[in-house]
């Protein structure tokens, strides 16, 4: 579903929230580090920092739900991805390298808006729980007329 | 709620983007970046509808709602836990955010596709920090002791500059002197309205490597904050301009895609070539616009909450001082009562030749080909350099708004601005033709080279 252009695009090290819901309808969400799609483009990994996972874990073990936001501060070039939890992941820290290249990036696109580093140097990001989603949908949410539609 | 929402002014400047999260009824979540977060009142804040229709049909199914900000100060995250209560389409609330939205829409020619539907009221149920989004302290810290911008020392000194100007022209030079020297603000610029009905024009400006003066913006019609301060009448202050240039550009792309706008349209940003943080006041007395006062900085979230009250009083003490001052100049010199004799002007140097050309149908005057200034300011030209070809030097204010063929407005005729703006003109595009004041409504035209005049 996701092909190699938009994986390479949703791997670039962008600003990404994850967004769930509890059994109240109540939305959730975090900010991840990092994601991961898997080569067959119908998975991925979001890496959610563990100190905050309690926020989301329980919701997608319960009802798997899940909303991912990803875009480019540079030119607001935007994609949701819908998903439905399939499991935890273990030994999420074989992919520390990948996961921190990715935040590396992220820093290095809010400087280009002018957002300095220094702020975000107590953000924890890292250690993080991996959770595998099966992608059920993707929209470009990019700004201006069309936000919204489905990206076939 | 344990956390006060006036405490989290910072994070609604827009300079992060936020995000919202929704729920459909059926328990699909949704996640958008938004536009704009506005405080209402200590239990109420308004979201911008522009675009995310998706999240607008959750939140009419489910009102429950989540929105995460960041102060762009401390980096500190912050979760509210909102539920929707309603739309306004018009009222105060939704003018203040349409404005700041069509002053960065009015940048990029998308004024009317770029707009606000709607500002959506939600009730704040709670606000908690976010726990991976943590403040650095050291920057909290040097937030909080930073020195307000607007401090009473500074206007003080302002004050005893606009006090001990003698004329216009001193006047404007000293208000935008005090703003950099006092307030540290570098780059500034002061304009007019012209005689031209809707027209703004630049009088003054300091920090730009060219002074602009004479550079004319339409009011409201899509020209970037400075013609929007003077439609609406009400400041307007943007944080982060790169990044709000960007959500614009990107929104005028994919207008462009879907046929919406013409591509031709983009109106290039007027002052610094990248301005962060832009502040724009009108410069009002009792509704009547006397100006509109614009302050840039090249830093991101320059001009802080607490300063927007401060400066809103200031520009009407500025603009109480300049209509006095653009009064006291015009009783003055209606009150000029000696006769102009006829002194021979003094032999021009013949080193240069400069061929002047006025174009009737347009009010224009062009030097050796390049524009130089248009409207009642290029018809007292042309009649001081005839004035001068028969023999006339020395010219009063008092001759001018008795002569006819200038039709100025018997009335607020603001004859003073714009003599200024002529010898502004004159000296930065050819120096070697000048007004030179003899005394308070009496000048003389000097000319350091040979003209040719044409009318066409």
């Amino acid at each position: 579903m996701i092909d190699k252009q938009l994986a390479e695009f949703l791997e670039s090290g962008l600003p990404m929230y994850l967004g769930t819901r509890n059994g109240r309808l109540e939305p959730n969400g975090v900010r991840i580090t990092a994601v991961r799609i898997e080569p067959d483009g119908t998975r991925l990994v979001a890496y959610i920092p563990t100190s905050v996972a309690d926020s989301v874990l329980p919701d997608l073990q319960d009802n798997g739900h899940a909303a991912i936001v990803l875009g480019r501060p540079t030119d607001h070039r935007t994609v949701q991805i819908k998903g439905q939890f399939l499991g935890i992941v273990d030994d999420a820290d074989a992919d520390r390298d990948l996961v921190l290249a990715q935040w590396e990036n992220m820093l290095r696109s809010f400087e280009q808006i002018g957002l300095p580093r220094e702020p975000t140097a107590a953000w924890t990001m890292w250690p993080c729980i991996a959770v595998r989603l099966r992608v059920t949908g993707l929209f470009s949410q990019t700004p201006g007329p069309g936000a919204g539609a489905a990206l076939s | 709620m344990s956390i006060a929402l006036e405490s989290l002014t910072s994070c609604f400047q827009g300079l992060i983007p936020a995000l919202f999260c929704t729920c459909s009824s059926d328990g699909i979540p949704n996640v958008a970046m938004l536009s704009q977060v506005e405080y209402v009142d200590p239990t109420h804040v308004a979201l911008s509808f522009q675009f995310f229709n998706k999240s607008r049909r959750n939140v009419a199914e489910n009102p429950n709602a989540l929105v995460r900000l960041i102060d762009p100060d401390t980096a500190q995250g912050w979760l509210l836990r909102l539920r929707y209560e309603r739309s306004e389409t018009t009222g105060p609330l939704f003018d203040r955010m349409a404005l700041r939205i069509e002053a960065i829409a009015s940048y990029s020619g998308l004024k009317g596709i770029f707009k606000l539907l709607a500002a959506d009221i939600y009730e704040v149920i709670s606000v908690e920090p976010a726990r991976e989004e943590v403040g650095v302290p050291a920057i909290r810290q040097r937030a909080a002791a930073a020195d307000p911008v607007f401090t009473m020392k500074a206007l003080q000194d302002l004050s005893q500059r606009i006090h001990g100007a003698d004329s216009l022209e001193r006047l404007l030079d000293s208000i935008l002197a005090g703003l950099e020297e006092s307030f540290g603000f570098n780059h500034s610029m002061i304009l007019v309205p012209s005689d031209i009905p809707g027209v703004l024009v630049t009088i003054a400006t300091r920090g730009y490597p060219e002074s602009g003066v004479g550079a004319e913006i339409r009011v409201g019609e899509g020209e970037g904050i400075i013609g929007m301060v003077a439609e609406a009448r009400k400041p307007i202050r943007i944080a982060g301009l790169l990044r709000e240039m960007l959500y614009a550009t990107i929104v005028r792309e994919r207008a462009q895609q879907a046929g919406l706008c013409a591509a031709h349209a983009r109106i290039p940003l007027p002052g610094l070539a990248q301005p962060e943080s832009q502040l724009g006041v009108p410069l009002l007395v009792r509704g009547e616009l006397v100006g509109v006062l614009c302050i840039e900085s090249e830093t991101p979230y320059r001009f802080h909450e607490e300063d927007k009250a401060t400066i809103e009083l200031l520009g009407s003490y500025l603009a109480i001082a300049i209509q006095n001052m653009q009064l006291q100049e015009a009783a003055a010199a209606a009150s000029e009562p000696e006769p102009i004799a006829a002194p021979q002007p003094k032999p021009a140097s013949a080193a240069k030749q400069r061929d002047v050309v006025y174009y009737a149908a347009d009010e224009c005057i062009l030097v050796d080909g390049e524009y130089l200034i248009r409207s009642l300011p290029a018809k007292i030209l042309w009649k001081l350099l005839t004035s001068r070809a028969q023999g006339r030097a020395e010219f009063t204010n008092r001759e001018l708004r008795l002569d006819k063929s200038l039709n100025l407005p018997e009335w607020k005729d603001n004859l003073e601005s714009r003599l200024l703006l002529l010898r502004r003109r004159l000296d930065q595009k050819c120096p070697d033709i000048r007004i030179v004041p003899r005394a308070r409504g009496r000048f003389a035209l000097e000319l350091g080279c040979e003209v040719q005049l044409r009318m066409q």
